[in-house]
């Protein structure tokens, strides 16, 4: 049994709610933008065949403004909700809200945003299902339990907030006298940050890679792998460039990991797409965290994979089988992708302001999702994303070269970008070599080389 | 070659307006006043007032936007620059300038409170602050919307039973 879906409201704002636009009007469904006041001359709005005003600047009271968003869907007549990533995305509470109206939510069941938004629980359901998790705790009920904890596990250890994730809340633990302090703090802070103190311990690993299983999944229990991706460029836990596949994976350990991350989907009934991020130490994967939307870095899967993920999401949620999808994917080529954002590309402190010429590459292999323009102000109210290059090429050096390539022909003028570090990176003899991991831009970065990236860009 | 004409007092200073706008930008204002001498500082944002409290009361608080009474001047509307101290400091007496109610909720806007009912407020109704202007029905929630100031009503802006967003004009009014 299938619902149908004619007119799908988008609770996001920036590229990605112009991805989801982009992929309703191929399946010919109609749109409804929201936006607040500082968006009102967002792409996204201009786009939608409707749009409604929800609210401020300030995301509290417009883009997670619940009860506007679902007035708004209402007002317009929308019979499904698209999340985007970020702001609702994870929320169960929304995804229930929206059901309850008697709309789709395209996105899986609240249940699974529940079990995969409690770091604790996620990890218990996961190491029942057979996945491998790193030796750790369940949440900590004080010093006592950690320090004993941590001399089973062996230092340095890691402390982390079960609201947590994506790299927030985190700490490392190199010295035992350490450990009673740092947790006290670090449990004020989680509960400053996610409304709740509750800390976990896990061992920590020294210089692990970050790869994710891209999956999808249909509401009759068939769930497929759509390969990995390698996503270890990080600052400060946030990615800045994603590959697709990861060059250091064997073929073995690719099916493995792929096949593990199957099998966790299924054991959770889960629906939709879905990302099963993974630390991998040398020649062993452990279970991180599961995302339970689209990714930011969906994109590179999509070029290797030739499959409209957003499209899939869509039509999944209507209750469609898997059909098409439900095969053996194999890689065809490389994908990288680099996230441009306003900020500073050395401090990597944001940096909003308006954009006074922008010129964005193109030529084969060449993908750039963008909601910014001449004349687009970057609003200091939400993230600093003004877009991301995406190139795809027969191979990685191939690539690199395209990207090299692409990189050279944007130009952002008005505001300060990343793009120099980008260029930077891309000529980095352990990124070149595929040989990093997730410390590698950190421990490497070299300011004065990047802005002699930027003097160029400006000669 | 480079500097302004700082010895000619009838112009502002060019840097000086930048500075403005650039304040002007950063935290999203809708008005900045200045008036030198004896110093009267007013920034103002309109999105303020609705985020403070009322959550309580179950009733919104109307956004209030201002209008710079029609000058000789070249409309102000699109651009957000702040006027030069050359102008003529326009004489501020309250009542003169219009203002706008403008809806805080997305919804389905109503005059009344039944079909039954009268409008809560006509044309010309005086109106106390605290009192009830209009409705705004979202998904079978009804927020009443209460005037924050007293003022005369002047034109209502909308038909009975029309979709509103956030920010839509509802009433315009004099302030009394």
């Amino acid at each position: 049994m299938t619902v149908e879906i004619r007119k799908v409201l988008i609770a996001n704002r920036g590229e990605i709610a112009l991805r989801v636009i982009r992929a309703c009007r191929e399946l010919g469904l109609k749109t409804v933008a929201v936006y607040s006041t500082a968006d009102a001359h967002s792409l996204h709005v201009r786009f939608a065949d409707e749009a409604v005003c929800i609210g401020p600047g300030q995301a509290a009271q417009s883009y997670l403004n619940i009860k506007h968003i679902i007035a708004a869907a209402e007002l317009t007549g929308a019979d499904a909700v698209h999340p985007g990533y970020g702001f609702l995305a994870e929320r169960a509470e929304f995804a229930e809200i929206v059901q309850k109206c008697g709309m789709t939510f395209i996105g899986p069941d609240p249940i699974h945003m529940q079990v995969m938004g409690d770091k604790v629980r996620a990890r218990v359901t996961m190491a029942a299902a057979g996945v491998p998790v790193l030796p750790g705790t369940g949440v900590l009920s004080g010093a006592v339990e950690a320090l004993a904890a941590a001399e089973r596990i062996g230092l340095p250890v890691i402390l982390k907030a079960s609201a947590g994730g994506g790299g927030r809340g985190m700490k490392i633990i190199r010295d035992m006298r350490a450990l009673p302090s740092t947790l006290e703090t670090a449990q004020l802070e989680a509960f400053k940050a996610f409304g709740c103190g509750d800390m976990y311990l896990e061992r920590y690993v020294q210089s692990p890679r970050h790869v994710e299983v891209q999956i999808v999944a249909d509401k009759h229990g068939d769930a497929v792998h759509l390969l990995e991706r390698e996503c270890s460029v990080q600052r400060r836990h946030q990615k800045v460039i994603e590959e697709a596949p990861c060059s250091v994976l064997s073929d073995e350990l690719r099916a493995d990991m792929c096949a593990t991350a199957v099998k966790a989907a299924k054991a959770i009934g889960y629906h939709s797409l879905g990302t099963f991020e993974f630390l991998l130490d040398g020649d062993h994967f452990y279970f991180m965290e599961m995302n339970t939307r689209v990714q930011v870095e969906h994109c590179v899967t999509e070029m290797i994979t030739g499959i409209d993920l957003v499209q899939e999401q869509i039509r999944l949620a209507t209750g469609e089988p898997l059909a098409h999808l439900n095969r053996e994917h194999k890689p065809r080529g490389h994908a990288i992708e680099c996230r441009i954002n306003a900020e500073d590309p050395v401090t990597f402190a944001p940096r909003p302001g308006t954009i006074s010429a922008v010129h964005f590459p193109g030529g084969f292999g060449v993908r750039v999702d963008s909601h910014v323009y001449t004349g687009y102000t970057v609003s200091p109210h939400y993230d600093s994303m003004v877009g991301k290059l995406i190139v795809h090429a027969p191979d990685r050096p191939r690539a690199i070269q395209r990207m090299r390539r692409a990189l050279g022909e944007c130009v952002i003028e008005g505001i300060p970008t990343n793009l120099p570090l980008h260029r930077w990176l891309l000529k980095q003899p352990a990124f070149v070599s595929g040989k990093y991991d997730t410390h590698f831009l950190e421990a490497n970065l070299d300011p004065e080389a990047i802005r002699a990236e930027v003097d160029a860009e400006q000669a | 070659m480079s500097s302004e004409p700082r010895d000619n007092n009838t112009l502002p200073d060019l840097r000086y307006i930048r500075e403005l706008a650039k304040v002007f930008r950063q935290y999203d204002l809708d008005e900045i006043e200045i008036e030198n001498g004896e110093q009267r500082v007013l920034l103002r944002r309109s999105d303020f007032p609705a985020a403070s409290a009322s959550a309580a009361s179950g009733a919104g608080r109307p956004v209030v936007e201002y209008q710079v009474p029609a000058a000789p001047a070249p409309a102000p509307a699109p651009s957000p620059i702040v006027a030069g101290g050359a102008a003529a400091p326009a004489p501020a007496s309250a009542g003169t300038s219009d203002a706008f109610i403008t809806s805080p909720f997305v919804g389905t806007f109503y005059r009344s409170s039944s079909p039954e009912s009268p409008s809560f407020v006509e044309v010309g109704t005086t109106v106390q602050r605290g009192q009830t202007l209009c409705i705004v029905e979202a998904m079978k929630l009804f927020n009443e919307l209460e005037a924050e100031f007293p003022c005369v009503i002047e034109a209502v802006l909308l038909d009975n039973a029309q979709p509103v967003e956030y920010g839509s004009k509802l009433f315009r009014v004099r302030k009394l």
